[in-house]
């Protein structure tokens, strides 16, 4: 099959600056809402940003999404996240960089990613020495985007490894 | 369940339920105001119920779905062994849509992409991708806080833009 320019496999693509536009645009009522609980998981009031950017980095390394690990948000810039620390994502459970607080949230994401049923009592009374349970809410419901949206770019053909 | 439930609230989601009326808005309008008939989409979430085994979702109708002619019949062949069983073609493709999106999206076969396209338009394709995964999303949470109560089979309303995917649940 014939690649797009966004190297999707579907036939026909909608109009927009970036992959995902042209390719969930074609459901734009859908992608409007998606855009709009995207866009407030980077609210810093509800959890780090930091954090949240360090998750949807290593969902993208885990499933293989190259368009995703391009991708950097101000907000976690903001926040203090440095390419420095992001350079060592892939080696977070021995890298310096990485605070216990990252350890807990990595872990929790890896598990929640590859094996939900694996997430034990440890791994939640880990995230709670660390995030209030609003916060634990908020970093869940980003995992959770962030895992169906990275496995939707690269099953549609966006950007995959 | 390991995080609270807080006072008033259904869900530990509910600790966030700004965030939570949006991610509602867009499961709702995935299921209310697309493009593909609502059964297909169904068989494509209770397939990743089995698979994430989230008890709740494995358990929970859609209405939509049963209008649609997702009959409990049909349900049960949502299961290991699917492809010599009963279910209509359009529905087998959903499920082994389903399995590669959940389980490896990079497994994505030619053979499974033209059948998609066979059968589905892009716009459809986009739907159904993004119904299943983001039902994985909200599966898995589940999953992880659990473990999820066992509960009967229970036919609810679709989701809406307005509603939320824990309305129905037993509290």
């Amino acid at each position: 099959m014939e690649a797009t320019r966004t190297g999707t496999w579907l036939p026909i693509e909608a109009e927009g600056a970036t992959a995902l536009d042209r390719v969930f645009g074609l459901t734009p009522a859908a992608y409007e809402t998606f855009r709009e609980v995207d866009g407030a998981l980077w609210d810093p009031d509800r959890v780090d940003p930091a954090l949240v950017e360090l998750c949807r980095l290593r969902i993208a390394q885990l499933i293989g999404c190259d368009a995703e690990l391009e991708v950097r948000h101000d907000q976690a810039r903001v926040a203090g996240l440095t390419e420095e620390k992001i350079a060592d994502l892939r080696r977070w459970p021995t890298s310096p960089c990485y605070s216990d607080a990252d350890h807990a949230v990595l872990n929790f994401a890896e598990k929640f990613v590859i094996d939900a049923s694996s997430v034990d009592d440890h791994d939640c009374a880990a995230l709670r020495a660390h995030l209030s349970d609003p916060e634990i809410a908020a970093l869940t419901t980003a995992i959770a985007l962030f895992d169906a949206t990275t496995r939707f770019q690269v099953a549609l053909g966006i950007g995959g490894a | 369940m390991r995080i609270s439930v807080p006072e008033g609230g259904l869900s530990f989601f509910d600790h966030q339920p700004e965030l939570f009326a949006l991610f509602n808005r867009y499961y709702g309008t995935l299921w209310s105001e697309g493009v593909l008939d609502q059964a297909t989409k169904e068989v494509g979430r209770l397939r990743n119920a089995r698979v994430t085994g989230c008890n709740i979702c494995k358990n929970l109708r859609f209405a939509g779905a049963r209008d649609d002619g997702l009959t409990e019949d049909l349900v049960t062949e949502i299961a290991d062994g699917f492809e010599t069983g009963d279910l209509p073609d359009r529905f087998k493709l959903a499920v082994r849509y389903a399995d590669v999106l959940i389980t490896d999206p990079k497994s994505l076969t030619d053979e499974l992409r033209a059948a998609l396209l066979a059968e589905f338009t892009p716009a459809q394709i986009v739907e159904l991708t993004a119904t299943i995964t983001a039902a994985m999303g909200f599966s898995k949470a589940a999953v992880a806080f659990g473990p999820p109560p066992d509960m009967p089979i229970l036919v609810v309303p679709t989701p809406t833009p307005d509603g939320s995917v824990s309305d129905p649940l037993p509290s």
